[in-house]
């Protein structure tokens, strides 16, 4: 359901535009606004050059931020003509695997968080990929891989089917510090990947945990089929009925998060 | 920073204000001419008797006249002044006319200091200005001819086998133009009167006082941004003898004004039109309410015709075919130029390159005084935000 802009997200939009004040509010719709005009920043990592730099941006932010985070496109067509590859077909920038820009977000969970600790880092990222050819944060890969490489260095594991575990955990249970860790380790979430696990399920929205669960589900899947791993059969069971349950409504599997 | 194309119009407006005739200038060189005027009228001249009639002809009286560059080198105004002797073609010979004004010209101490070599059709007085913005005052000698109209005169031509006469009538095609440009003079001559008023209160210390000729419709401004694209457009060695003349350029836009309000919008519909004109270069059938107009047209021969409104025994376009139709192709091809270097100016260039192409468009010493309004500053008054980038997401696609 289409969802006013509150006054909290006002708030921030006041306080992302009085810190760009190029950037203004262009378009008004029942469930997103639009900010746009030139972004111009300097930025610098720790150890890296500084760049300054201004890209003409526009920002989709649905009335329901943080929940759901906004879609940044550069309208300069300086990213789009330069063969860059985290764009969508759309134009939508790629900021980042989207659990990995929850967790970035986090951080400053504000629009000019938004802005400052996941779209300058992407276009300061471009600039520097245009300059020196190489990616100074690195790169995910895309699609699924992408998203089930980012589970796996995050919970420093390197078995897929202990992602898809945990993942299917999170889905099914949420975050349970009592449960048996599902890395494999044999201890309880909270003697072992209890950090990880519940800034994961901070972090997520039933919706996105959905999302994430397919793609590593997918991930696996491909990798299966080239005969790269074989699902044990428990987990098969359960596997089947997670998927089962996901094709039905989402509220089922939101009622699992009921009780965070 | 980002080009405004809003203000293009209005920018168009002040260039051609740039390149036109100042005030100043115009009332010294009303006063110049006035003096040769008085000069040449107190003239005794044999087989001559009754009054001598001295008038300013050309974009000068039109209302059209443009700061000339030659090869890239900003000139003088040109001033043409027909000097009408009452005598007729039975009674004497246009080499007597001819030198009957040279010899005037010559009694005067300034004047002969001045006077140029003869040219073919007129004696040119070289005023230098101290701020080297000089006057070419083209001194036509002629005689009334009993032509089509009461105004047609006959003026002197000189050829390497000697003098001949040739008709023209510059107070008709004057008064032809006067009647195109009429209802939009009456539209914008207060404004502009009251404007040059309160800008040069030092000359005319009444609107009253400020002449007609200074007033400025959207179709002379159309025109003045014409001639000096044109100017720009031919400035080769090679390339200038082909440039279309004045008359032609003045002709065809008087004939094609509508009305329109701003000369932006006056050229739009101008140059449209007459690119409508180009399958003539390949002899093909024009659209037929536009062949209808007769405006240009080509003869069963190949060769062209546009012609003088006021006398159409005159063809402005006699020369089109020479060089392999070098003039029609030409005047084409300008039109293209015009088209993408005025109408439609590249606003997607950055500023910098943007107002470069208008400088070669336009001439850079009127271009620049106006380019800024046209370049929409970045409201950038803080310095660049800084920001720190610590544990950032790494780029990545969905599929």
């Amino acid at each position: 359901m289409a969802q006013r802009v509150t006054l909290a997200l006002e708030g921030q939009i006041a306080e992302l535009v009085s810190a760009y004040p190029q950037l203004a509010v262009v378009r008004r719709r029942q469930a997103e606004t639009t900010i746009a005009g030139p972004l111009a920043f300097e930025a610098a990592p720790d150890d890296l050059e500084a760049i300054s730099v201004s890209f003409d941006i526009e920002l989709t932010v649905p009335h329901t931020f943080p929940k759901r985070l906004p879609r940044a496109t550069e309208t300069g067509g300086r990213i789009r003509g330069a063969d860059y590859e985290h764009v969508f077909t759309d134009g939508t920038l790629c900021l980042g695997v989207p659990i990995q820009q929850r967790r970035v977000l986090s951080e400053q969970p504000t629009l000019l968080g938004f802005v400052e600790r996941l779209l300058i880092p992407y276009l300061y990222g471009f600039c520097f990929w245009r300059k020196h050819g190489r990616h100074p944060f690195g790169e995910a890969a895309h699609g699924p891989e992408g998203i089930l490489q980012h589970y796996l260095d995050l919970l420093g594991l390197d078995d897929p089917l202990a992602v898809l575990g945990a993942i299917r955990l999170l889905c099914e249970r949420g975050y349970d510090a009592r449960q048996r860790c599902p890395c494999g380790s044999g201890r309880r979430v909270r003697d072992c990947h209890r950090a990880a696990l519940r800034g994961l399920h901070n972090h997520h929205t039933p919706e996105t945990l959905r999302t994430d669960f397919r793609a590593i589900y997918d991930a696996c899947h491909q990798r299966f089929q080239r005969g790269q791993l074989s699902f044990p059969r428990p987990m098969r069971r359960q596997l089947h009925r997670l998927l089962k349950r996901l094709q039905r409504p989402t509220h089922h599997l939101g009622s699992v998060h009921a009780s965070r | 920073m980002a080009i405004d194309k809003i203000r293009y119009p209005e920018f168009l407006e002040r260039v051609a204000r740039e390149i036109d005739i100042p005030p100043h200038k115009y009332r010294d060189a009303v006063r110049r001419y006035q003096a040769v005027g008085r000069w040449l009228e107190d003239g005794e001249y044999s087989g001559c008797s009754g009054e001598v009639v001295i008038y300013p002809q050309g974009s000068f009286r039109l209302g059209t006249v443009v700061r000339p560059v030659r090869l890239g080198v900003a000139a003088g105004y040109d001033i043409d002044l027909v000097c009408e002797l009452p005598s007729t073609k039975g009674v004497t010979t246009p080499q007597l006319i001819k030198h009957s004004v040279g010899d005037r010209l010559k009694q005067h101490d300034t004047y002969s200091r001045l006077l140029d070599d003869e040219g073919r059709r007129c004696w040119t007085l070289e005023y230098a200005e101290e701020d080297d913005i000089g006057f070419h005052l083209d001194v036509l000698p002629a005689i009334p001819d009993s032509g089509l109209t009461d105004t047609a005169i006959a003026i002197t031509h000189k050829h390497d086998w000697g003098y001949d006469w040739s008709a023209s009538d510059p107070r008709g095609y004057a008064a032809w133009f006067d009647g195109k440009n009429q209802a939009a003079f009456v539209r914008h001559a207060p404004e502009q009167k009251l404007a040059i008023q309160r800008l040069e209160s030092h000359i005319y210390a009444r609107i009253d006082d400020v002449p007609d000729q200074l007033v400025r419709t959207p179709l002379q401004r159309a025109i003045q941004l014409m001639k000096r694209n044109r100017d720009l457009h031919f400035n080769r060695p090679e390339t200038v003898a082909y440039a279309p003349i004045s008359i032609i350029i003045t002709t065809l836009a008087a004939h094609l004004y509508g009305g329109e309000g701003h000369a932006h919008s006056a050229l739009v519909a101008i140059v449209e039109a007459l690119q409508r004109h180009a399958a003539l270069v390949d002899n093909r059938a024009i659209d037929p309410g536009l062949a209808g107009l007769g405006l240009i047209r080509r003869l069963p021969d190949g060769s062209w015709y546009i012609a003088n409104p006021v006398n159409s025994d005159e063809n402005f376009a006699d020369r089109w075919h020479e060089d392999g139709h070098a003039r029609a192709r030409a005047f084409f091809s300008w039109l293209e130029a015009l088209q993408t270097d005025l109408l439609n100016p590249p606003t997607h260039l950055d500023p910098r390159r943007f107002k470069e192409h208008l400088a070669r468009a336009l001439g850079g010493a009127a271009v620049a005084p106006h380019a800024d309004m046209l370049v929409r500053p970045a409201p950038e008054v803080t310095p660049r935000r800084r920001v720190h980038i610590s544990n950032p997401a790494k780029p990545w696609r969905s599929g």
